[in-house]
Formats: C-alpha cells, structure tokens, sequence
C-alpha cells in the first residue's frame, strides 16, 4: 500500500487547483519549478494520482499526469497504463502517452502499443515517441509495425525508435521504405546493420539521394564491435571520399573528430587519408 | 388487277423506252402510290429465284487507310493495296469492292484490287452496293433524292432510277436488285431493265437489304430472311430474327441506318458496333451464327448469348475495332492498329493478319464459311477480370456494365474479381462503390473473402490500399462465418481501414464474434469510446460495445459500464450504452459464459489488466 508524502500531495493539489480553476490551459500546465535532479522526488501520492486517473475530471487528471511525471515516481506507472488501458479525452491521452514515455517503464509498452494504431495521427506518433522510451519486446513489435503505416512521420519516428532500440531483426523492413519518404530508416540501418548488410548499405550510396542516407553514414563508421568490418568502413570512406563533395567531407570529418577511442586505428587512418585526399579503396 | 401488276407494267414501258441500252430513268419505280398486294409479287419472285445458286459471297477484309485500300482475303492468300483517296466506306459486293473515289464510283476485283469499272458519281454519295455475280446494284444519294443504278460486269449502266424517295442500301440476287426504302417497302428491280417486278411491305424498319450466305435478308435492327414465307411478311409471320433487348455500353446498332451514306472516316459510331450473322440451324430455324452474337465498345468486344442477350465471353483488345463481320460460327475484327483477327464463337483468337498500315475503317464479308474453334476459353469471371485490367478510365461506362455483369455470377472466383476490383487504385471510385456494393451482396466465394480479410495495408511490402473490410464484413456475417471474427476484428484497430468499413466491421462482430476477439474489441472501445470524432466511428464504437457485452461476460460489461460513466465519454456513444446494457440479453450470451469459464487466457487479460474494472 502507498502513502501520498505531504509533499508531493501539495504539489499535485497544486496543479489539479490551477488547472480546475482554468487560469492555465491543461495541456500547458506549469511545469515543476525545482530541476527535476536536485529537487526531493516526491513519492507516495499513489492514492490520490489514482484516484484524479480513474475520476471524470479531465482537469484532475491532466494534473495528475502533469504531476506523476514531475515526480519522476516509476511506482505510478501502472495507473498511467490503466488509464490508458481504459482510453479517455484525446487531451488526456495525449499527455498520458507522453508521462508513460517519460516513466520508461518496460511494462507500459504492452499498453502504449495499440495507440500507434490510433487514428488520430498526433495520438499514434506521440505513442511511438514513448514507446522508444519504454522499450521492449512490445516496443519493438509495435515500432515494427507502425513502419509498416502509410503515416510518413510515424514511419520515421519507428524507424528511429527501433535503430534505438537495437532491433536488427527490422533491417529488412527498414531497407524497404528507406526509399520512400523514411529517411530515418537510414540512421537505424547504420546503428543495426550486420555484414551483408552493411555492404547494401553502402551499395545504395550513388543510388538513393545522398541526403537520404546521410543520417546512417556516422552511426556506422563510429560503430565498435564486430558485427561491421573494418574493411566495410573503409569501403564507405572511400566511396564518400570520391563524391567529392561538402556534405561527404563533413561526414568523414565529423567522423574523425568523434571517431571512439576504441575504435579500430586503422579505419581513423583511412578517415583521416581520406580527408587528405588520399584514396584509402587500394583500388586507384 | 392488282396494283403492283399495274406498276409493273408501266415499269416495263418506261424500261422500253428508257432502261437497258439507253439507260435512262424508268420513272416506274418506288411509286408510293403502291397498293398492298399481300405478299403475292414478293412471293412469286421468291420462287422464281429459288432454284438459282446462292449468291457468292468474298471472304474478305477491305481496310481504308490514309493511302487508299488495303484488302485481305480471309485464308490470308491475297493481300492487295489500290492507291486513291476512298470518300465512302467500301462495299463488298460479291466479289467487287465498291467505293467512291473522287466523282467516281470504283469497282474493284475483291482478289486482286485489280479496277474491274468506273462509273461517274453524278455528284451524290455512294449510299449502297450489291452484285448478283454478274451485274451490280448501286445507290446514289444525297439530301434530295437518290439515284438508283443497274451495273453491268463490264460497267455499262443499265438502268437508273431517280427518286425523290429515300433509298437505302440494296442487295442483289438472280438479275433482280432488292432497294428498300421509306423504312417499310423493298422493291424488287430488275437489274437489266429496272422495272419493279415486286414489293416487300414489312411492319419493321427495313432500311438495308444483304446478302448472307448466299441468302437474302431485309431490314436494320432485325432481320427478314426472303424465303417462302416472306409473303406473310406484311402480317409479322414471315421468317425473322432479332437481337434480345440489350443494355450495353455505347448503346450500338445492330446493322444501323442504311439511309446514311457511310463516311471512311473513323467515327465513334463505327467502333460501337453489333455483329451478328443470320444462319440456320440443324432444324431449319432461323438463329444467329454460333448462338453468339458480337458488340464493339472500342476496345473491348463483347461475345453475347442470341437467345437471352447475357454476356457469354469478353476480350479487351490493344487497339479500338473499326469493323468486323459475324461469321456462320464466329467473328472477323479489324482494329485501328491494322490488325484483322478471327475469333472463334466463344471469343477465342484463333488467328490474325496484318494489314500492315494503320487503319481508319474497314470491312468485312465472311463469306459462309465458319471461323474454326480455337482452346477453350478461361472462365467469364477471369475474362471480366482480364478485360477490367486492360480499360483505361476513360472506358468507364464499360467497366460500369463488366462489373454489373460481373456480379450476376455465381462463380466464387467472381468474388475474388470484386474484391480485386475494390482494392484496385485502376478503378474509378463510383465504380469501386459499387464493387464494394456487388461485394456485399456475394453468397459464394467465402475463401476468397477470409484471405482478403487477412490482408492489411503494409507501406513495406507494397499493399497500399486496405481489402473491402466493410462489404467484406457484411458479406460474412449474411452468412454468419465465424472464421472472420478474428480477422475482423484485427480490422478494428487499423486506421488505414476508412471509419465506414470499421463501422461495418464492428457490426458484423456484434454477430459473428466470440471470446477469441475479446481483446480486440475491447482495445477498441477503449481507444475511441472517448475519442471518435465522426458518425462512422460513433456507430463503430456502439457496435464494439454491443459485442463486448455479448461475448465479454463480466469483464467485457464492466469496461461498457465504466464508459457509460465516464463524461469523457463521447456524448452520441454515452448516449447508446444504456440501452444496449439494459437489453437482457447483455452479457448473457451463451458462448460468453463459457468462454469465460474456459478461456483462461482472455480471463486472465480480463482480471489482470489494470484497465479492467
């Protein structure tokens, strides 16, 4: 059982007040005065969120949420799920959504997930934003097939959300709409993509419009580990090296200032040849 | 006496004095001041030239293109080209082709193109021509009257006829000419000496006489066939044919009106036509050839059933016909792009030739002999389905009768062509519309349906437009199809179905759901109970609420309970929910109660998840 805390009890009063009185829109309701990292986490105002999530007051309920994400309390995220588990106001939903996002709940992608189906296209992009957030297998499966949605802007935010979420098992439906109005599908591949992969990457490069692959250019030659060869990332500083152009030479140079320290000294050689001038490809 | 004796006679005169070598108008004929003489002149010529062999007919394809004419026999043996500027569609008469060159009327040698005779147009418009064999029939006209002219094989006229009636196109047989006129009367010319030895009165527009087979046939959207019986003809009981009331695209004529001289420019018209040819069948009666008939929109050719009219078979072919001819059993086509093709009855092609140039009009004569029968044919629904595939939007109205078509067929592979059809971006949206109201109605097909069903917009692999959820749905629940219920209700929750088909979705679920679809109503109502913003979706909503409570036992009424509660709810759906919580029947349902009892795992999502009161 939880015991609201005096003051986190006085700090969501506070914002049910202002929102009830109407001085303030609910969605722009104040946010926390105090930095979120130095102020006490307010905890044990369970009942009382609880009871303003499961109420008729879409007022009390904004305030609520507004209040549940100021205290940052991961304790309150199973009534933000059963709030958004009963559905309410797109007004209230909307900010659900966000707190469930904000919470990082693993959990709360189970029931975030069918809003990216939502048919309100605010509703269904704002849950894939969370679900980054939230993770999990659930996160992944709903960002698979929200990139599968003929609303461009949340294809972009799953494809985003699932390069963040590590899901390589999306690659191939990322190569599929990287051509079609999904340029974020690019920096995903560059985050994900394994051998084979990687190489059909690079093999668009010349085919798609250079803008559309740029974003997955530095998450692949930044990349450590194993899964992209040192081989491949020279390939592609070399083929970047021939376009000759500004773009081309802020990745590589971009890349070399940010390059990791343990990353492979022979692909910075190549990045730093290669911004020489050099041709680093063996093949000229 | 009778009167028609007594024309003649005065015919014969005036041919004494006039017709024959002096060629000059015998001023008898066409005489309106005819008396009915109850068959008995047609009939005794009739019989006077019954004995004689039919007349031959050319088995030939005469094209007008830019550079003059192009004729083809249909065995693909001759190929000719007569250089000219053709001002009138060519006539195949016999074995003469017949047209208007300049101020002449040019007859040409149907296997050669060789000039066979010329004779001067005298100003008017070649309207018509027929040849016995031996001598020909022409006739001349323009706004004021008609000329009427009896040819000999070498091009001497032998007789000619001024008229200030109307002439329509003649057909000729045994020295006589056959010239219909005034829509009601065909009179009987003596090709040699122009004197009307008889006179056809039909109670039917007759405004063309020709040659089939060798046997002589009257009229324009019917056809008398001269034979013994052509004396009751004035009464409607002489030997007739006609097409079956028809409702096709572009509204065609069967043989059209043969008071207007043919042009050899392509038109409209000429690609909107009727092909059917008068043959006998094994029992003596009159039908058309093959038990088929042929109509032309365009493109598309249309192979339709002689006794009942119903669509029997369609092509959809690369260019637009310009003119054709029904065979005994079968049709020859030629298109604008200078193709001439046999199809068989049954609208299979079993050969083609080339003109080799294109072509702006062209005609046919079968000649008796019957196009051979090729592979059978796939199935009318895949035909429909193939010709839709190859309309362009402006074949609308096409499309309009192929789909109407379409569903008066009872074979399931229609309904997989209907929800092709309604998925398709090719099709206009108000025939999509009625597609989908087509698709509704369906009885058959179920497979078809539950596969569509399982279909959902993916932007990844390429399926950019939904199945018919909504006729789907309504299809499938007439016939009460628990298979769909799950993919129904997948349908639900996906936004790229219009809020319409989701209505009629959540509709058919209020009958076909079980406990299995639990979830997926129940993510529904909780997604839109407070948010649907259209009428649709308001309905949907009700619906989904509806089938909650039949299949979703306590759980599923206590989600409806909370929202009928809850002033967030939207007001249209709070409204209903009392009712449909009220009916006795709520929550009641057999397969509910038992379900809940049994299916622990939606039990389990029902108890645990937080969103359940």
């Amino acid at each position: 059982m939880f015991t609201p805390s005096g003051i986190s009890m006085r700090v969501t009063l506070a914002a049910i007040s202002l929102c009830v009185l109407g001085s303030v829109p609910a969605a722009a309701a104040p946010k926390p005065l105090a930095d979120k990292s130095a102020a006490p986490r307010p905890s044990g105002d369970l009942a009382a969120w609880k009871k303003a999530l499961e109420g008729s007051d879409e007022e009390q309920a904004l305030a609520a949420l507004d209040a549940i994400e100021h205290a940052d309390d991961g304790r309150a995220a199973p009534l933000v799920d059963s709030l958004l588990s009963r559905g309410a106001s797109s007004k209230v939903l909307l900010r659900a959504i966000a707190v469930a996002g904000s919470l990082g709940k693993e959990p709360s992608s189970a029931v975030l997930a069918p809003y990216v189906q939502h048919r309100a296209a605010e509703v269904r992009r704002a849950a894939a934003q969370s679900l980054k957030r939230t993770r999990g297998d659930a996160a992944v499966q709903a960002l698979r097939l929200a990139l599968r949605s003929n609303d461009a802007a949340l294809r972009g935010t799953a494809a985003a959300g699932l390069g963040a979420l590590g899901a390589k098992e999306a690659v191939p439906d990322l190569f599929a709409v990287l051509p079609r109005e999904t340029p974020e599908a690019a920096g995903a591949i560059g985050t994900l993509c394994v051998a084979a992969e990687c190489k059909k990457f690079l093999g668009l490069l010349g085919k798609l419009p250079f803008d559309v692959m740029q974003s997955g250019f530095l998450p692949l030659l930044l990349r450590t580990g194993s899964d992209v060869t040192d081989q491949t990332k020279i390939e592609l500083i070399e083929q970047l090296r021939r376009l000759a152009t500004k773009s081309a030479n802020e990745v590589l140079a971009t890349a070399l200032a940010s390059y990791p320290a343990n990353g492979s000294p022979k692909v910075k050689a190549a990045l730093d040849a290669a911004l020489h001038g050099h041709s680093v490809g063996g093949d000229e | 006496m009778s009167s028609l004796r007594s024309v003649t006679l005065l015919g014969l005169a005036c041919a004494a004095a006039g017709c024959g070598a002096n060629a000059a108008n015998s001023g008898s004929a066409f005489n309106t001041s005819w008396q009915n003489d109850s068959g008995r002149s047609i009939s005794a010529l009739e019989a006077r030239l019954r004995p004689l062999p039919p007349a031959p007919n050319a088995a030939l394809a005469v094209a007008v293109a830019d550079d003059g004419l192009h004729g083809l026999s249909l065995d693909g043996k001759a190929h000719w080209f007569h250089p000219g500027q053709p001002k009138s569609l060519p006539f195949i008469a016999g074995r003469l082709v017949i047209d208007a060159e300049g101020d002449e009327i040019v007859a040409l040698d149907g296997t050669t193109g060789a000039k066979v005779w010329s004779t001067a147009s005298r100003g008017l418009a070649l309207r018509g021509a027929a040849s016995d064999g031996t001598r020909s029939a022409l006739v001349l006209a323009n706004g004021e009257h008609s000329l009427f002219l009896g040819i000999s094989g070498s091009g001497a006229t032998l007789c000619s006829i001024d008229s200030k009636a109307t002439l329509g196109v003649p057909a000729a047989r045994g020295g006589v000419a056959f010239v219909p006129w005034s829509n009601q009367y065909v009179s009987a010319i003596e090709l040699s000496g122009g004197e009307e030895t008889a006179r056809l009165l039909t109670r039917e527009q007759v405004s063309r006489a020709m040659n089939y087979g060798g046997a002589i046939y009257f009229g324009e959207k019917g056809l008398i066939r001269f034979d013994e019986k052509i004396r009751y003809a004035s009464t409607n009981q002489a030997t007739h044919i006609g097409l079956p009331p028809l409702a096709l695209p572009g509204k065609p004529d069967f043989l059209g009106s043969g008071f207007v001289s043919s042009s050899a420019e392509t038109n409209a018209r000429a690609k909107i036509r009727i092909y059917a040819a008068p043959t006998t069948d094994a029992a003596g009666a009159l039908t058309l050839g093959g038990g088929t008939f042929a109509a032309t929109y365009f493109h598309v050719v249309f192979g339709l059933a002689a006794a009942s009219g119903k669509l029997a078979w369609v092509r959809a072919l690369p260019a637009d016909i310009v003119g054709g001819a029904a065979a005994s059993s079968g049709f020859a086509l030629c298109d604008t792009a200078g193709k001439l093709r046999l199809l068989d009855s049954a609208g299979t092609e079993v050969g083609s030739q080339d003109f080799g140039v294109k072509v702006r009009s062209c005609v046919i004569d079968t000649g008796t002999e019957p196009v051979t029968n090729g592979a059978r044919p796939s199935p009318l629904s895949a035909q429909i389905g193939e010709a839709l595939d190859r309309l362009e939007p402006d074949m609308a109205e096409a499309e309009r009768y192929l789909i109407a078509e379409l569903g008066k067929l009872q074979d399931p592979a229609v309904t997989k062509t209907l929800i092709d059809l309604s998925s398709s971006p090719r099709i206009p949206p108000e025939l999509r519309s009625e597609t989908r109201r087509l698709l509704a109605l369906r009885k058959t097909g179920t497979e078809y349906m539950l596969a569509a069903l399982a279909r959902h917009y993916d932007f990844v692999s390429g399926v950019l437009l939904p199945p018919p959820v909504g006729p789907l749905a309504d299809a499938l629940a007439d016939s009460g199809e628990e298979r769909a219920g799950p993919l129904l209700a997948k349908h639900l929750n996906d936004p790229a179905n219009s809020a319409d088909d989701v209505a009629h979705a959540a509709r058919a679920l209020v009958k076909l759901a079980t406990l299995r679809e639990y979830e997926d109503l129940r993510t529904f109502f909780s997604l839109y109970r407070a948010t649907a913003d259209d009428e649709a979706l308001v309905s949907a909503v009700v619906a989904s609420a509806e089938a909650l409570l039949r299949v979703g036992g306590e759980p599923g009424r206590a989600v409806v309970e909370h929202a009928a509660d809850d002033p967030l709810t939207q007001a249209d759906i709070r409204r209903a929910l009392p009712a449909l919580l009220s009916k006795p029947s709520a929550g009641t349902d057999g397969k509910a109660s038992t379900g809940r009892a049994d299916g622990a795992a939606s039990s389990k999502t029902a108890t645990e998840n937080p969103g359940q009161r």
